[in-house]
Parts: C-alpha cells; structure tokens; sequence
C-alpha cells in the first residue's frame, strides 16, 4: 500500500490509528494491532512476500537473542546473522544483475532468474543488520518478539525509510502515554502528512513525465530541453522522497512516535560532504557506523580513509539499483568527496554563491546516472546537454518543449510543480523546521485543509486510451 | 529520540479542536465532491445519464463500459476490440431480438474482454454473448495489456462502492461533471446511447486509406503488432475463456471470428504467424464444441469483403456496414463452424492466403504497383 494512495488515506490510516488507541491501555494488544495492521499494510501489494518479512523478522530476532545469550560466540553469530541479511538482499535484489554480468564477461549462456524484488527489502534488511550490530555492541536488546517485529515492521517506515536504529524507537513504543491520543501529535502529524501529500501529488508527480519524457528520448533531445528534463528529474526525486517521508514521519507522529529527519534542505548544501548530511539521512547514517567506520573511517591515514570513502559511496550506490548506473552514480559521489577533502586541505575557500552552485550543478548532473536506464542512455543525456544534439532553441522554446514532450501529462500542471517546486527549494525553512514549531494556527489548519483535498483528488487520474491513430 | 514536548493544557486544547476542524473540514470537502460526483456520474457507473445526454467521451471506454454493463437494460452483449465499435445496439436488437449493448474496448485483450464480460454476468442472467475474437487479444501472458490501452479502472467492474475512491475523489471526474452541469461541450463525445462508440461516420473508407503508409513487404511495419505462440494463446483462452462459457452454460456464446482484409492474412504469413493463426481457430473450435452454449461464425474466409479494400478503413477495421453483416450472419447461423466445414473453411482461407502471397493475386486485391516509381495504382 503506498501512503498516496485513496486506501491508506481513507481507510488504512484513520482505522489503524482508531483501533490502536482504543486498545492503548491494553499494551500488548495495541502493539499486537499495530504489527498485524503493518503486516496488513506490506502484504496489500502482494501477500505472497509476507512470509519473507515474517521469516527476517523472525530470523533476526533469534540472532539477536543468541547474541545476548552467547557473548563468546558473539563475533561468529554476527557474522552468520550479516551474512544471511545480505544474502536475502543478493539474492532477491542484485541476482539478476550478477547473472548478467557474469554471462557478459564468461560468454555463458546463463538464463536470468527474474527474481521480483519484494518491497522495502533494502530499508527492513538494514534496519536489521544494525539491529544486530547494535545488540553485538551491547547498545540494544529486544526481549519480546511482539515489540521486536513492530520495530521492524511499523508500516510509517517499512518500504522507504527512515532506517532506524531499535534504541530510537523501542522506548518510544514502549510508553504507555504514547498509547493514548494526544491532539497536539495529532494536529502536527496530520500537518506534515499534509506538506508531504503535497509534495509528492502536487510537485513530484506533475514533474515525472516531464523528466520521463526527456529521458527516454536522449538522442533526440536539444541542450536546453535536456537541462530541463535533468532538473525536472532533480525537483522530482528531491519532493518525491522527502514528501514520501514527511509523509512518514507525519503518520508516525499520530501514533505519538517520533522518527529520525530523512530530508534538511538537501539541494542548499555548500559542499557534496554537507549535501550527504542533509540528503537520506538515516541511509548515511547507516552507511557511516556500519560500513565506512568499521572500514578504518578517517583514523587510518588518507591512503585508507580515500579507500573506505570510495567502497562506502560505490556500496552505497549499489544498494540504489542493481544496475552500473547506480554504481557510477556512488562512485562519482566518493570521488567527489574524495576532492573535497584535498580540497580543504589547501586552505583555500570559494564564496558561498559558487560553491552551492557548484554542488547544486554536481547533484544534478550526477542524477543522471541515477535516472537513466542504462549507461549509453546517461552517456547520451550527458551529451544533449552539452550540445551534441543542437543547441539553438530559446528559454521559451525549450520549456514548451520540455512541456509539451508527454502528450498525456498536463503542460500546467508541470509548469506549475517547476515553479512551486523552485520557490518552496529556496525556502529557508523546511516541513521538518516547520513540524518542529508547529502550532494549530487556522491559517494554518485551512492551508492543511485546502492541501489535503487538493492532493486526494489528484490522486485518481482519468487517463484514456493513448493510441488512436489506427 | 523523543517527541517534542507537549506545550501545555491550553495548546492541547487548542490542537484538539485544530484537528478536528481540519479533518472535519477536510472530509465535508471531499464528502460534498464525492456526492456531486455521484449526482451528476459522468461515466453512469451509479445510473444512466437521464437529466443530461450520456457522454461517451472519446477513448473512455474502459471507464464508461461497466457502467453502461451494470446500468443498462440489456440481455445480450456484442464484446470487441475496436472493429466493432460501430455496432449499433438497435440493429443487433433487431436482427438478434432482446435489448443489446456493445460493450467493446479498443485494443482489448483476452482478460480485459473476460473482466468485462464477468462485469455483465455478474449482474444479470443474459441471453446471448456476441464475442468478437482477435487473434491480438491473446498476444503475451493471459493477464497481458496492450501499453497503448492505458490504466484498467478495475474498481469501476464491481459493485463495491467502497473501492469507488479513484473516481469519486477525482479532480478530472469533478471536471467532467462540472462541465456537463455547465453545458460545456469542449470534450470530444458523442450523445448517443444506441451507437456509444460509433466512428464510422468520421472516418473514410477505402482502398486509398488502407493503402496509407503501409509497406507491402512488411505490413506489419505500421501496426507493431505481437508476435504469438499457440501456447500462449491457448494458455490466454483457457485461462481468459472457457471459465465464462462453463460458468454460464444459460447463455449463448457466439464467438465470431472477423472479417480482416486478407492484408492481414499477408501479414500474418510475412513474419511466421499463419500457422499459428490457423492452429487457433482450430483449437478454439475443438476446446468448445463439446460445450452446448458455444457457437461459431467464421467470415474470415468470405472474399466478397475481405478482398474488397474498398470495406476497410485499414487492414484491420471494417466498414459499419460489415458489422451488420457479421451481426446477421452470427445471428441467423451463417457462416457456422462446424464438424462438417471446419476443414472446408481452414483450406479456403489457406488457399487466399497463398494466392494473395503473389504478385498478381496482390495486384487483385490492392492494384499493381507501377513499374517505375513503386507505387500501388489499380
């Protein structure tokens, strides 16, 4: 089920949210509603991956029991417990990929197993393995299996995030005031909820032919048109996920749960280093103690520190998409803050104005690879913008171009989410500096009100058949 | 991590009644859409258009069908792709007896045409099913969509009001509906509940537009149809099909196959399809005629209109005047498939194809080509 969508807004959210509170003072069973209301949640887009999750969970929570249990063979059963995780990742995420490739470079004949990827694989497997981390560094432990699978499970960050850490949300869940209503929770969750909506029904989506457009057709696009259809792509991705989180956090905060920011204005970092401190938060977070510390980190010479930036970003890219795109995408990344660290080892300091843009027209161009569906069609993209394909259009030209390029997506509604989308980027503050201060001003609340219903009818688009030129 | 402190009594106060004036705020809104929606119901999904003309708007079909299949008074179906769209309701009445509706779909596949049809079913008993079959419909896996077909509002084939949502709650819906209050007519439609989907009266037909673009080597070079397998496409009927026929052995299933031009037969045979073609029909008639209620009708082999480009708008679409023809010969048992001519019809049509497949039998039916620049002249 996915958060903009009539089901989870009408019926899934306002019920689970009902009937979790009518049962609060009864802990268990209003833990035990939640787990099987998420379950219910991840099992909608296809039931048959339930016993998947169902299994991990269960799978997890008895390494961790024996991690606690069993000190002395604590390192090996980390060891199995990371191994496993990562295993049910290769195997559901990046088995095709590594069938393709090995077939590419040994010339075998080797049928692709089609294996579908489950949804939320990457975000519930992460959160699990530095549950187990956790626990092997004595920094977590969970004694009840109930609790354990509504941290795993709680539908606000099951397909996409926020990867959290057990020691953020245990006690949280573990609060009886927690289990009852609480309007000023209420009120700000439904306001973040609301900015969310927003962002993705009303920015993301307008944007996505538009950058769709431009991107299936590479080779054919001029200079100007293809910097749009990148910085369409660039708005799109920005308020599709950071919506999609605002959404999260706005239904967790119902629940009276606090989760860790995702999004901190990405795009007005002044470096790429600031940029992946305000961007995925929690994925950087996650990237940073489990992968690039344990790598040796900064502590172990530039030679090793250049080393660990570069396997950590390459990962990192990785865990994106099982495709050489998404790789290049991490690995331009590290190289990038590989320079920025030269860089400031020169003392020098660029002025403020160039080094947002610098990093701005970076992002962006690095988007690129994240987008295109292969690395000749990244390479063409590339090449549109620098001119290979024309250059001669005008602003005007282009942006109706831009525009016009899908003939079923509205050409005002993509005008509009540009502008919105620019206007509310250059915002200094966000929906998370706005959730944090929030008061149930009418203004307000109207705001709330007009968003909501604005963004619900957006949801349910009469798109008729495409092909009538039979 | 932690919630944010609460902030006192007086803004608890003041949170409780925010929130609930904004929900409340937020569901009147959209409570008083979905009920202007509902009164006015453009694609008369709850009733038939009566206080305005229907609209049946240009390619909304998947839309507008179900609820002309759950609204309309009606005890027999005419199920179709596009060819035929310009069957009217009142002429298969006529020849068939009962009331009718056409309910076809452009591009429809296999398991669009059963959810249609189960959408009919479900409602009521009826008489008699005219069933247009198209070899394309059965292209791919048996859940396979043409992408050219758009998204299936498959919330609209029930009567569930509850999974209602997308239509109730949408700005283009609400649109739709404002403008028929405002008698605005900048929509592309027609008004007409007996010919809902009729087009040809704005087309032209005749041997210069079949003849538009299309090479003759490679006729398939502008239509980008699939190519099948017999497993597939038994796969698709089995699955698609014959639950229909069996679960509703009171009704009568008249599954025609239609009258393409025989271009498309050419092409069939230019990229390795006839066969294919041909061991269909075949298995269709063997895998229904132990089933009482299912008959067939077989125009594909009369040459009196499939050689005659002058009928066709293409290679594929016919002229309405076709569609009344295969409608009198479904109903009045002509051109039946049986036992006694399966064979007959099999080596006819086998026969046009061959003889089409050569110069001069393709110089019969589209013209010869002229010598010097190429182009087809008759």
């Amino acid at each position: 089920m996915l958060f903009n969508s009539y089901e989870y807004l009408i019926y899934f959210l306002p019920l689970s949210l009902a009937v979790y509170f009518l049962l609060g003072r009864r802990a268990t069973w209003a833990v035990g509603w939640l787990v099987a209301a998420s379950l219910f949640f991840y099992g909608w887009w296809n039931p048959k991956y339930l016993p998947l999750i169902l299994a991990s969970i269960g799978f997890n929570f008895a390494v961790g029991r024996a991690l606690h249990r069993r000190p002395r063979h604590a390192r090996a059963l980390l060891a199995c417990g990371v191994a496993a995780n990562l295993l049910l990742l290769g195997v559901y995420k990046y088995a095709d990929f590594a069938v393709r490739n090995t077939a590419d470079l040994t010339g075998l004949p080797l049928a692709l197993p089609h294996i579908v990827l489950p949804l939320g694989i990457s975000f519930f497997t992460f959160t699990q393995i530095a549950y187990l981390v956790d626990v092997h560094r004595r920094k977590a432990q969970e004694p009840s299996l109930l609790n354990y699978a509504l941290f795993v499970s709680f539908f606000p960050h099951l397909l996409a995030g926020p990867i959290l850490h057990h020691s953020e949300m245990m006690p949280q869940f573990a609060s009886a005031t927690n289990k009852r209503p609480q309007a000023f929770h209420l009120a700000a969750g439904l306001f973040l909820l609301a900015i969310g909506l927003v962002k993705k029904v009303c920015i993301a989506d307008p944007l996505a032919p538009i950058a769709a457009a431009g991107f299936d057709h590479p080779e054919a696009i001029p200079t100007l048109t293809a910097w749009l259809a990148v910085l369409a792509y660039t708005l799109q991705i920005y308020f599709d996920f950071s919506g999609y989180t605002d959404m999260a956090l706005g239904a967790a905060r119902v629940f009276n749960i606090q989760m860790p920011v995702n999004f901190n204005s990405p795009y007005h970092a002044m470096n790429i280093r600031e940029f992946w401190q305000r961007w995925h938060m929690t994925l950087s977070r996650f990237l940073r103690e489990y992968l690039y510390i344990p790598l040796g980190g900064n502590r172990r010479g530039e030679w090793r520190t250049t080393g660990a930036i570069l396997a950590t970003f390459l990962l990192g890219g990785l865990w994106h998409g099982a495709a050489w795109t998404f790789v290049v995408w991490g690995a331009l990344h590290g190289c990038a803050l590989v320079c920025l660290r030269a860089w400031e080892r020169t003392g020098l300091h660029l002025p403020r104005v160039i080094a947002w843009a610098l990093t701005f027209l970076f992002v962006m161009v690095t988007w690129v690879f994240f987008r295109a569906s292969s690395l000749p069609a990244a390479g063409a993209m590339l090449r549109a913008m620098v001119g290979a394909n024309g250059s001669g259009e005008a602003w005007a030209e282009a942006l109706r171009h831009a525009l016009a390029l899908d003939p079923q997506a509205s050409a005002l509604a993509g005008a509009l989410a540009f502008a919105v989308g620019l206007v509310v980027l250059a915002l200094r503050r966000n929906s998370n500096a706005m959730a944090l201060d929030f008061r149930p001003t009418w203004p307000r609340g109207a705001a709330v009100a007009v968003g909501l219903v604005w963004s619900v009818l957006q949801l349910g688009k009469v798109a008729p058949f495409l092909y009538f030129n039979f | 991590m932690e919630l944010p402190p609460l902030p006192g009594p007086a803004v608890e106060r003041a949170s409780s009644r925010w929130f609930a004036g904004v929900l409340g705020a937020t569901l009147a809104l959209l409570g008083a859409a979905a009920a202007f929606v509902v009164w006015v119901d453009p694609f008369q999904q709850y009733h038939l258009a009566s206080r305005y003309p229907p609209r049946f708007y240009f390619l909304h079909h998947r839309y507008i069908d179900p609820g002309l299949a759950k609204n309309q008074v009606y005890d027999t179906v005419v199920s179709g792709s596009s060819i035929m769209e310009n069957t009217r309701n009142d002429f298969v009445a006529r020849v068939c007896g009962g009331a009718a509706v056409n309910l076809s779909m452009p591009a429809m596949s296999a398991s669009e045409q059963r959810l249609m049809l189960a959408t009919a079913l479900a409602d009521r008993p009826l008489k008699r099913v005219i069933m247009v079959l198209d070899f394309n419909e059965f292209a791919g896996g048996v859940d396979e969509r043409q992408d050219v077909a758009g998204p299936l509002p498959r919330y609209l084939y029930d009567r569930n009001p509850f999974n209602d949502l997308p239509y109730l709650l949408s700005w283009d819906v609400i649109v739709k509906s404002w403008r028929i209050i405002r008698g605005d007519t900048s929509e592309k439609f027609t008004s007409d509940p007996n010919a809902a989907w009729f087009w040809g009266n704005v087309v032209r037909f005749g041997r210069d537009q079949v003849l538009r673009g299309l090479d003759i080597e490679h006729l398939n070079a502008r239509y980008q149809q699939p190519q099948r397998t017999i497993d597939g496409m038994r796969a698709s009927f089995e699955h698609n099909l014959l639950p229909l026929f069996r679960g509703h052995p009171d009704t009568e299933f008249d599954l025609v196959w239609p009258p393409y031009s025989i271009l498309v037969w050419l092409d069939f045979a230019q990229r390795d399809q006839l066969q294919v073609s041909l061991d269909f029909k075949r298995y269709v008639f063997e895998a229904t005629r132990t089933l009482a209620n299912v008959r067939i009708t077989d125009l594909q082999n009369d040459a009196a209109i499939t050689h005659d480009v002058r009928l066709y708008h293409d290679i594929y679409h016919f002229a309405p005047a076709i569609n009344e023809r295969l409608v009198e010969a479904t109903c009045k048992g002509r051109s039946r498939v049986e036992a006694g001519t399966v064979d007959e019809f099999e080596r006819q049509l086998r026969g046009q194809v061959t003889e089409v497949n050569t110069p001069a039998g393709l110089a019969a039916v589209i013209g010869a080509p002229d010598r010097a620049t190429g182009e087809v002249t008759r």
